[in-house]
């Protein structure tokens, strides 16, 4: 039998995060096949509820993807993401989940080697911990 | 709900039939409700097959699209044009990057890609059903002004552009002197407040003792450094102590003092009150070699951490060099220090040559300029953000390089960090015509994609107001929240952080987005 797949979304904002994708796939990188991107206009705008929905419908891991926090083009956006991502992160210890499954990330435009990386490391969090809810589900 | 679609398949120059297989994707387009169309084009980029689409769109009365090609950016505006005129709303086109997120990125798994890319199908449809036609709109701007704060190098370059466009320049400067600038030159005049958005900013100032109402269609920010003022460890205990601007004002009038002179980067190299990175280098320069041309039995250093002399500037470097001007290197870990008991000598380790050096000083001189003490009212008149030491943050660089993150103010010169006069023009230039061409537009637009407000739920908690960064929500007189929707920029923060779930981002409601996420969750890949 072969390895269950992990099911990872990615939440990813359409200035910084999106193009730091576009700009990783048009240098001929390789990234796990599973990941899937939504895209919002700002990191700011993903809620809670997105990424615990995400866990319930059946995602293993959850990352959201915005610009640098100097650098975003709604200025705190990106800084509003990770507060809402902490949050969700005290949740799921509270729940009896590893808060290691959502994770934010900064991308600049120009670096096209950080998101096959972030891909990279959710897949691994996923090879740790397994599906979410282990064996039960 | 009679959504009636159109799926436009892009072969992306014969990418894509590489590794998807494009008949199975048009099947599960024409199977899916609320279809009307498929259509696969060999490259959308291409322009020549728009007229295709429209009509076909035309024919089948289509009102929404979804286009599977590359990145949004690189399709839309030429696509989005064609819509129009096939009478689909801008809003309800729907690009799914397929090229960048599933051809590129996965050559090696075509089957798996084949699933991702028909899932990917599957959640545009899902989620395009769910769209709604949104419009736009405009506003005229109540005048052509453009405020230029401060009339140094910057400030005089960006009216000499701005003007360029034909609209109407004021330079506020806050000292009395004479400057030679288009437009109306207002001496004595700071900023103190404003209100309003990009186009229609309504500014308060004040000029000699009087506060008069400015209205001003765009702002360039071009308060320069704060020239006056030199703190740090090393300014307090040389007695010397100058600036570099004030230094080479002396030098042209032949009263630079005999002795030694040490140019340095900071006042304060440990780096504990100025955190300033980026010096004049290339005025250093320029001035240590006139000052050697001038007098050949100066003994001059330049005594610096991280010498960063811009593009031809390096040349400088060399030519100082060679008429024996001395370049000492330090770093954090031994700072030059100078002994308050015995004020005039610098002792210094060079990284280089790895001994001690103790310089006896004539003139200590230095590049760093600390920002500009008026930054922080100008900040919090225009309520732009301010960089750590005190200068004008610049947006994201996805704005420009003078852009702040509000639209229609620009900043420009030492405002952002010190630098040289050169460089400083070209900002000056560039924040010019980004404001001049701002303001000739006459018009803003405004729309589309905003927050929205639902006032039954909204309980006036303020949440919104502190959160957006553009002032786009405001407490109205119903004690309800409002949109101010020609400052609302679309990126929904309000909308993520409202604890009443009262504000919704149109076309990227909750709804929409756990749409995408779970039919993206039910396919297996």
């Amino acid at each position: 039998m072969t390895e269950p797949r992990p099911k990872i979304v990615g939440f990813c904002c359409e200035r910084h995060g999106m193009d730091a994708v576009v700009l990783a796939a048009r240098s001929g990188k390789q990234f796990e096949v599973s990941v899937r991107l939504v895209q919002v206009p700002c990191t700011g705008r993903v809620d809670g509820m997105h990424i615990l929905r995400s866990l319930e419908e059946g995602a293993d891991a959850v990352f959201v993807l915005g610009c640098l926090e100097k650098n975003c083009y709604y200025d705190t956006g990106s800084i509003e993401g990770r507060k809402r991502v902490g949050y969700v992160k005290q949740m799921l210890s509270e729940l009896g989940l590893e808060k290691e499954r959502v994770e934010m990330f900064n991308a600049a435009s120009s670096n096209s080697w950080v998101f096959p990386e972030i891909v990279a490391k959710m897949v691994e969090v996923v090879r740790k911990f397994g599906p979410v809810g282990g064996e039960k589900r | 709900m009679n959504a009636k679609i159109q799926v436009v398949l892009c072969k992306c120059c014969s990418e894509m039939p590489k590794l998807l297989n494009i008949a199975r994707l048009e099947k599960l387009a024409s199977e899916s409700g609320n279809v009307l169309s498929v259509m696969t084009l060999d490259g959308l980029c291409d322009g020549k097959e728009l007229t295709q689409i429209v009509a076909e769109a035309r024919a089948k009365e289509i009102d929404r699209a979804i286009v599977l090609a590359c990145q949004k950016k690189d399709v839309s505006p030429a696509l989005i044009k064609a819509y129009r005129r096939a009478g689909v709303n801008e809003y309800l086109v729907g690009i799914v990057n397929i090229r960048e997120e599933v051809v590129l990125p996965h050559t090696a798994e075509p089957e798996r890609a084949q699933t991702k890319a028909e899932t990917k199908l599957l959640a545009a449809i899902a989620r395009s059903r769910l769209l709604q036609p949104l419009e736009r709109s405009s506003e005229d701007m109540k005048t052509r002004n453009v405020v230029i704060v401060g009339g140094g190098v910057a400030g005089q370059a960006a009216a000499r552009e701005a003007a360029k466009y034909g609209v109407h320049t004021i330079i506020l400067e806050k000292t009395g002197k004479s400057i030679t600038a288009p437009g109306v030159v207002m001496p004595r005049a700071r900023l103190i407040g404003g209100k309003g958005y990009g186009g229609n900013f309504e500014l308060r100032i004040k000029v000699g003792e009087s506060v008069e109402d400015l209205g001003a269609a765009s702002i360039v920010v071009a308060s320069g450094g704060g020239w006056a003022t030199l703190k740090g460890a090393l300014a307090k205990t040389v007695k010397g102590a100058l600036p570099l601007y004030e230094f080479y004002q002396k030098l042209q009038l032949d009263q630079v003092p005999a002795g030694t002179v040490v140019f340095m980067d900071t006042p304060d190299p440990a780096g504990k009150t100025l955190k300033v990175q980026d010096f004049a280098w290339d005025d250093t320069l320029e001035t240590a070699i006139e000052l050697k041309k001038k007098r050949p039995d100066t003994a001059v250093f330049v005594v610096f951490q991280e010498m960063r002399a811009s593009g031809l500037s390096e040349l400088a470097y060399k030519e100082a060099a060679e008429i024996g001007v001395k370049f000492v290197r330090y770093d954090r870990s031994a700072t030059p220090k100078v002994d308050p008991k015995d004020p005039t000598v610098l002792t210094v380790k060079d990284l280089s040559q790895g001994e001690v050096l103790k310089i006896k000083l004539g003139a200590m001189v230095f590049a760093s300029i600390p920002a500009s003490q008026d930054n922080q009212i100008i900040a919090e008149a225009l309520r732009i953000p301010m960089s750590p030491d005190g200068g004008i943050r610049r947006g994201s660089i996805q704005r420009g390089p003078v852009s702040t993150p509000k639209p229609g103010v620009f900043v420009c010169g030492s405002a952002l960090f010190p630098k040289s006069r050169d460089v400083a023009a070209a900002e000056g230039e560039a924040a010019g015509k980004m404001a001049g061409e701002f303001a000739a537009r006459g018009s803003i637009e405004y729309g589309g994609i905003v927050a929205q407000v639902t006032q039954e739920k909204c309980s006036a908690c303020l949440t919104c107001v502190r959160t957006c960064p553009y002032e786009a929500p405001f407490i109205g007189t119903a004690t309800k929240a409002e949109i101010r929707v020609q400052a609302c920029q679309g990126c929904g923060m309000c909308v993520g952080i409202c604890p009443s779930k009262a504000i919704e981002l149109l076309n990227y409601t909750d709804d929409q987005i756990m749409t995408e996420s779970k039919t993206l969750l039910g396919g297996d890949f």
